[in-house]
């Protein structure tokens, strides 16, 4: 089957054929066809996509042709699932044409953005000076933050109200009881526009002070108290290491594998 | 004893001008009458006449007799003339224009003759909180048909059959629908009626519910058997109280008469339906949205596939449906796909309701078959355009929808020849406008309704919405610029192709539909900056012309800043430092003197 794919197998399912821009490649069923295209690396531009948090189809930078008997509908890569003998168009000029326009109102959302600065070259856009770009703003309302929030953190921002005045913010836009400092949002946003604030010790995030807390191996700062309690209380006694900064787990985890001790774990066997 | 009814419209229109104070009335003048009489008249409030223009209505039987524009104090001489005497009362019955005459019956008006009543045959016709009326008129014959003789295979290869199409815009096979649901995996099936009805001058959907609420419940418990659901849902609109009420009644009604509940009309079959209110949100209207609405979370719809039939209320197999969709399943059950397929154009069988509104002589709720002209609707049963004006476009389909020009008006009202002609059917909005109003100022007016009720999710509605309204807008005040028009056309190609739900995908429509068709009116805003219709103030100079006017003085009684002065039977002066450009005295001068400079 032509189009290898990158990890040399597929996840589970009924082994399938699409076309992407005229090659076959082969899918799982059940796959979107933006992971059968990334894993193939065809470029289709997201924002809102993150493989951890998937399925918001908001942004609609990644859609794409699907020709059916002639017909020419627009699907959103991400979220749109494969099928058997489906045929679809990653590039074309009308696609070109319609990331150009979008990818200006996105400029006219955060204009000072260098990841749309950069797509908008991909696709040879110049910035729309017809209509007043919004300087204040940074956000491009991709909801990832708030996907993070609900996934991994404690439901402490949402958007709240709907149409041109919709938003990012927290609850009656006070300092959020329920937030944890724990930063997932700041670490996913797509354009840098929560701001988030260590310094001595300390982090500032959503009008809320943190104390931080330093890595049991090496010392830095890495997470708030409230983050730690949290992660505790949710993931109880399963052994892992949540004194640690994200850089120490990797390295002890990797040592815990050289050293063949997960195999007794896995394996349950009686250590010593 | 001589039995008569009076049938007095509560619906929505009627209510508004004071209908149910003459049902009280009448309720309280027959009582007084007191048994001495040999008269027995019962008085019923019921669902939508029609001709909501000349509201209230009343009509009796069986004399049939209808009269419009009934006021408190023409109460009694009803009573004591048509229902004690049988005469007919001459200066409340319809002038029909067309006719040239007054007309005693409803049936007869010019506005009743080209419609054909399917979804509506029972609104007008029945109390509206009364379930042994709507039994009277065959109802549940349908439901009783279906449990007792018909296998559910066989009630959704009649709906096929049939040909019915959804009624709320989407215009997908109904049949189809009910088969993939009944046929996707899972136990659990839920039965959905979408009552969230929200275009802008629409009401076709509140007239069902509220005066007709149990074919809507007949319909849902037919589908509820044919592909083996036991709950059902009726979303509304917040807004419709009454609907809710009639609802709610309805539901209790038909429980306690064995037609919804445990084991319906004695078979195994359980089916119970409640009320849903919608939160007040436009895109609820749009199958996802109204998901998860009811669901509890934030009404924002969600990427499709996975369609409802397979994945729907709490991940169950569901199957939507529009109000006026639910109307026509009892009579298409009872009275067979082929009579039903027999109504209709090519592609859209049966019939369609149109709120028809705007610049029209006859405003109100019509039922025509699929396949009429636009100008069959609008100048033989709206009767036209009122007051000497100028039919300019007629928009069909709301805010999804577009305008379509004089040339269109003999296109066939059917879901494909709107679609092709840059408009849609929608839910059935049909929204008449005359030459004095502007395509430009037009189309701004929807995108504003549609800037506050996209739900804001996805970038190429939220953002394409507010770049286009803030250009339109430009336009409108004389801000416009070279490359406008094609700025607006492309940035509408772009929401079309890349918005995630129909709202989005459909908003760009009154924007490129008025672009197509009235091009050159966008093009004066911009470039000539002026406003041919003379709506727009800030391109708008009015004057009088002085060769025209005759000096009646009519402009100076309705002018609400007195900037209009002059001697009696000499031409008058506007002081165009007063105007504000209400239009007023334009709309009011008897010989159109008042001209837009």
């Amino acid at each position: 089957m032509p189009g290898r794919c990158y990890r040399g197998r597929l996840k589970g399912g009924k082994v399938l054929e699409i076309s992407i821009n005229g090659k076959l490649y082969a899918a799982a069923a059940g796959e979107k066809i933006l992971e059968v295209a990334r894993r193939n690396k065809i470029l289709i531009p997201t924002l809102c996509h993150s493989e951890a948090l998937p399925g918001s189809a908001s942004c609609r930078l990644c859609v794409v042709e699907l020709h059916k008997e002639g017909e020419v509908q627009f699907v959103a890569a991400c979220s749109h699932p494969v099928s058997e003998g489906m045929v679809v168009q990653t590039e074309s000029q009308a696609l070109s044409a319609n990331r150009r326009r979008l990818l200006q109102l996105y400029q006219l959302m955060a204009p000072d953005s260098s990841r749309i600065k950069n797509l908008l070259a991909v696709y040879q856009g110049e910035p729309l000076t017809r209509l007043t770009a919004d300087t204040d703003n940074k956000c491009i309302l991709c909801g990832l933050c708030v996907r993070a929030c609900d996934q991994l953190g404690t439901s402490a921002i949402s958007t709240v109200f709907r149409g041109t005045h919709k938003k990012i913010d927290t609850a009656f836009a006070q300092p959020p009881v329920a937030c944890i400092g724990c930063g997932a949002c700041y670490n996913v946003c797509p354009v840098d526009a929560i701001a988030m604030e260590d310094q001595l010790g300390q982090r500032r995030i959503w009008q809320k002070s943190f104390e931080l807390v330093r890595c049991a191996s090496c010392g830095e700062y890495y997470t708030t108290r409230e983050a730690q309690a949290f992660l505790q209380h949710k993931l109880g006694d399963q052994g892992v290491d949540l004194e640690l900064c994200d850089c120490c787990k990797a390295r002890r985890t990797a040592e815990k594998y050289r050293d063949g001790l997960h195999l007794l774990e896995i394996y349950n066997i009686p250590q010593g | 004893m001589l039995k008569k009814t009076v049938y007095v419209c509560c619906g929505t229109g009627c209510l508004a001008s004071g209908s149910h104070a003459i049902y009280q009335a009448l309720q309280a003048q027959v009582k007084t009458l007191g048994l001495a009489v040999e008269v027995v008249p019962q008085i019923k409030k019921t669902g939508c006449h029609g001709l909501c223009q000349k509201g209230p209505l009343v009509h009796i039987a069986p004399q049939d007799v209808t009269y419009i524009h009934v006021k408190l104090e023409d109460v009694e001489e009803i009573v004591e003339q048509t229902l004690l005497q049988d005469q007919v009362v001459e200066r409340l019955l319809y002038v029909d224009r067309q006719q040239g005459k007054r007309v005693v019956s409803k049936h007869d008006w010019t506005f009743a003759q080209k419609q054909l009543k399917i979804a509506l045959r029972n609104c007008g016709e029945i109390s509206q909180d009364c379930i042994e009326d709507y039994i009277a008129r065959d109802g549940y014959a349908a439901l009783r048909q279906a449990v007792t003789a018909m296998t559910p295979a066989q009630i959704r290869e009649e709906i096929t059959c049939s040909g019915l199409r959804g009624r709320g815009g989407g215009g997908f096979a109904t049949g189809n629908k009910w088969s993939l649901t009944a046929q996707a995996p899972g136990d659990i099936k839920y039965v959905i009626c979408n009552g969230d009805e929200g275009d802008p001058g629409a009401f076709m959907d509140r007239s069902i519910l509220e005066g007709d609420p149990h074919t809507v419940l007949e319909g849902m418990a037919i589908c509820a058997f044919a592909i083996r659901a036991k709950r059902g849902f009726l979303y509304i609109r917040d807004e419709y109280s009454l609907a809710v009420e009639n609802m709610k009644k309805a539901i209790a009604d038909a429980e306690s008469h064995g037609m919804l509940g445990q084991q319906i009309l004695g078979s195994d079959f359980d089916f119970s339906v409640e009320v849903v209110r919608g939160g007040g949100a436009f895109v609820c209207g749009e199958e996802t949205s109204l998901l998860h609405s009811i669901e509890g979370q934030t009404g924002e719809p969600s990427p499709k596939p996975p369609f409802p039939s397979d994945h729907g209320l709490w991940g169950q197999p569901t199957v939507i449906n529009n109000v006026e969709t639910w109307a026509n399943i009892p009579v298409i059950i009872q009275r067979g796909a082929a009579w039903f397929s027999a109504i209709g154009s090519d592609g859209s069988k049966g019939t369609k309701v149109f709120s028809l509104v705007g610049k029209i002589a006859n405003t109100g709720l019509v039922e025509v078959p699929m396949g009429i002209t636009l100008r069959e609707v609008i100048f033989e049963i709206g009767g036209g355009v009122p007051r000497r004006r100028k039919f300019k476009a007629v928009q069909t389909g709301g805010p999804s929808g577009g305008c379509l020009p004089e040339a269109k008006l003999d296109l066939q009202v059917d879901f494909d020849s709107l679609l092709a002609e840059g408009s849609m059917m929608g839910s059935g909005g049909m929204i008449v406008v005359d030459d004095r109003t502007c395509m430009v100022e037009f189309a701004r007016y929807y995108l504003t309704f549609l800037s506050e009720e996209s739900c804001g999710k996805c970038a190429p509605c939220r953002e394409g919405i507010k770049a286009m309204l803030a250009i339109l807008v430009d336009i409108c005040q004389g801000r416009g610029r070279e490359g406008d028009i094609q700025l607006l056309e492309e940035l509408g190609k772009m929401v079309q192709a890349n918005s995630l739900c129909g709202l989005g995908k459909t908003a760009p429509n009154p924007v490129l539909s008025n672009i197509h068709y009235f091009r050159e009116e966008f093009e004066a805003h911009i470039h000539e900056k002026r406003c041919p219709a003379g709506v727009c103030k800030e391109l708008t100079v009015l004057q009088i012309d002085p060769q025209l006017c005759t000096g009646c003085g009519a402009c100076v009684k309705v002018c609400p800043v007195d900037a209009i002065a002059g001697e009696q039977r000499q031409p008058h002066v506007l002081d165009q430092g007063k105007c504000i450009k209400c239009n007023n005295c334009r709309d009011r001068c008897p010989v159109d003197a008042i001209v837009v400079g």
